[in-house]
């Protein structure tokens, strides 16, 4: 059995005894491949009512290696509007990039992360170079493939 | 007293690894055992196996293997202990030093590479330069300046010889001014004999020294113009024609000359020849459009000046190309074709002239006006001695008061530029007949480029589409003045 199995086995246990945070919610983990969870952010927020769709993808080296995380962009769920969430989907967040991912982080630390990555955010834009990303198919299908530049520390 | 006991790792009634959250319970130990750490100041605790994974693949990865032997939590620096002997650090050194080193071999390599590249380049430069200088001079100048082996070259043969074909190349794109021959000239006109041992010896056993005593004063002007004085006359010659030939150009082509700007003129330059026609095509092609179609036809070129000037009209008129599709075919006729022609052209000029010259030569056997314009000698029975020198060895310079001194290398000077050095006057000068030979070869070559672009012109200015019968047309499908009787008469 793969590392990465075994450890997803083991959140998964872990979610279904103990439960997910408030806002939290997983909604698919049928492999071990690819899982789906919904984030809202709760409170007086810029993002108050909204519920956003994240995708997980593992690969069998997780957690060594970090998973692929991205919005779900389909026909129910959009891409919240942050000045590091790209329309597609792709978030520009430090931890999952290689430089700040670390074993100790896990599926529902990730979706905390980006929880508050919401909640803390001052305005509604989408990344300034949006566009160039996105529209003119820079971006690769996985995000994982993209080197992003940090905007700020923040994430 | 003692001191309190601190737990460690082993105190723990549940381990769980923060990499694989594996965990394991203190009175269930795991079958076979497995070695856990406590690796930093936190609570995290991992199975060393995973966390010696963790920190080998962050280590691989050059951004993260800052963070990899740090505690993601707390932050403390993981102590790494190894089996790390003396003679793995002396081999990781000696694998560091001949990283290094075989970085300074690849750095070195490449170096040799370019300098040999670009020693082979003056090589095959310098002999073009001394092939074309004899093909300019003649072989009997040749070898009394020059001579075949470089070890008498004097020092600035080996500047002057690998500009050559540079120069030559330069002088076609009309980005300078200059005579092609200048590093021909400038210097070799000055240059002394180079004394071979064959020369030193005939001077020492037959010197001249009547010569050397009448040398420096010279008659001031004569026939042929010194070589200087040629190619200081040059650019001025040069551009007089430029200038005359392009009024003639014009007068023939039936067009105005209109200021160009500088940039666009390479352009044409690089077009010289070939791409005539095909600019006078698509100005034909360009200007049957426009309503008036009689005129545009008989005089594609005129109407655009005739009528107010449209600008692209008026460039084109100098062939220049305004509009984008003239620009692309030169663009594209630069890159290959003409490239080779314009190069291949340049370096043919010291072939050319010495053929030009030669003809000249054959021609002045009738001609004794030609042989007297050519000032043809007899070719010389030995080489000069180095008179400047025998002169100086007659009359030591010191004793002459400084005035004098003063007045004499004025002299001299003047001597080398209208008369040029004893050497050239004295042989026969084939420079001065190459020198005319090419002159005659350019404006012959100018006349023939222009008759091509003059009956090109003519060809298009007459063209006219052949106008058939209709000769196995149903002839019931057309509409004539004259209808034909009904089908069954014809039948």
């Amino acid at each position: 059995m793969a590392v990465s199995t075994r450890r997803l086995q083991k959140e998964l246990t872990e979610i279904k005894t103990n439960g997910t945070p408030v806002g939290i919610k997983l909604l698919q983990a049928d492999n071990f491949e690819s899982w789906f969870l919904s984030i809202e952010v709760l409170g007086d927020t810029l993002y108050q009512g909204e519920v956003f769709a994240l995708k997980f993808r593992f690969d069998s080296q997780y957690p060594i290696s970090a998973p692929a995380v991205q919005f779900v962009v389909d026909d129910y769920y959009k891409a919240p509007v942050h000045p590091h969430v790209y329309s597609n989907g792709h978030i520009c967040a430090s931890i999952l990039g290689s430089e700040g991912w670390s074993p100790v982080l896990s599926v529902i630390s990730v979706c905390i992360t980006l929880q508050s990555m919401l909640a803390f955010a001052k305005e509604r834009k989408r990344p300034p170079d949006n566009d160039g990303y996105v529209i003119r198919a820079r971006a690769p299908e996985n995000p994982k493939k993209t080197r992003f530049v940090y905007h700020d520390d923040e994430v | 007293m003692a001191e309190p006991h601190v737990p460690t790792i082993d105190d723990l009634r549940v381990k769980l690894c923060y990499i694989c959250r594996e965990e394991e319970f203190h009175d269930k130990p795991a079958e076979p055992t497995v070695q856990w750490v406590h690796p930093c100041n936190c609570t995290l605790v991992a199975h060393e196996s995973c966390l010696l994974t963790w920190i080998q693949s962050a280590q691989q990865d050059t951004k993260r293997s800052a963070n990899a032997l740090k505690c993601p939590q707390c932050g403390a620096a993981y102590e790494l202990e190894s089996d790390n002997p003396l003679a793995l650090r002396i081999l990781n050194s000696i694998n560091s030093v001949l990283q290094l080193s075989g970085k300074a071999i690849t750095i070195a390599g490449t170096a040799c590479l370019l300098l040999s590249f670009g020693f082979g380049v003056y090589i095959v430069c310098t002999s073009y330069g001394a092939y074309a200088l004899q093909e300019f001079i003649g072989k009997e100048m040749y070898d009394i300046l020059l001579t075949d082996d470089p070890s008498n070259w004097p020092y600035h043969a080996f500047i002057n010889l690998p500009l050559i074909p540079i120069s030559l190349i330069c002088s076609r794109t009309r980005f300078f001014e200059s005579f092609p021959l200048v590093p021909l000239f400038i210097a070799w006109t000055t240059s002394p004999p180079v004394s071979t041992t064959e020369s030193l010896m005939r001077a020492t056993w037959n010197p001249q020294p009547s010569v050397a005593q009448s040398y420096p004063f010279a008659p001031m002007f004569n026939w042929p113009p010194s070589p200087l004085m040629a190619s200081v006359l040059f650019p001025l010659i040069s551009g007089l024609y430029r200038r005359y030939f392009s009024r003639f150009r014009h007068w023939v082509m039936g067009t105005q000359p209109t200021p160009s700007p500088p940039v666009r003129r390479i352009v044409w330059d690089f077009n010289e020849g070939g791409p005539g026609q095909i600019r006078v095509g698509i100005n034909a092609a360009m200007e049957d459009a426009p309503n008036n179609q009689q005129r545009q036809q008989q005089q594609p070129r005129l109407d655009g000046e005739n009528a107010a000037p449209p600008p692209e009209g008026e460039e084109q008129q100098d062939g220049q190309g305004g509009d984008p599709a003239a620009v692309a075919e030169q663009t594209i006729r630069v890159t290959s074709g003409s490239l080779g022609r314009f190069v291949g052209g340049a370096l043919l000029i010291p072939a050319i002239s010495n053929f030009m010259g030669t003809l000249l030569f054959r021609l002045s056997k009738y001609s004794t006006l030609l042989r007297r314009f050519l000032a043809i000698r007899p070719a010389r029975a030995s080489p000069p001695a180095d008179y400047f020198a025998a002169w100086f060895d007659k009359h030591p310079i010191g004793q002459v008061n400084p005035i004098k001194q003063m007045g004499l290398g004025l002299r001299m000077v003047m001597n080398v530029i209208f008369g040029g050095t004893k050497v050239f006057a004295e042989s026969d000068p084939v420079w001065w007949r190459n020198y005319v030979g090419l002159g005659m070869f350019v404006l012959g070559k100018d006349c023939l480029t222009l008759l091509h672009l003059y009956l090109t012109k003519r060809e298009i200015e007459t063209r006219r589409i052949k106008s058939r019968t209709f000769a196995g047309v149903d002839i019931h499908e057309l509409d004539l003045i004259n209808p034909p009787a009904s089908a069954d008469t014809q039948a």
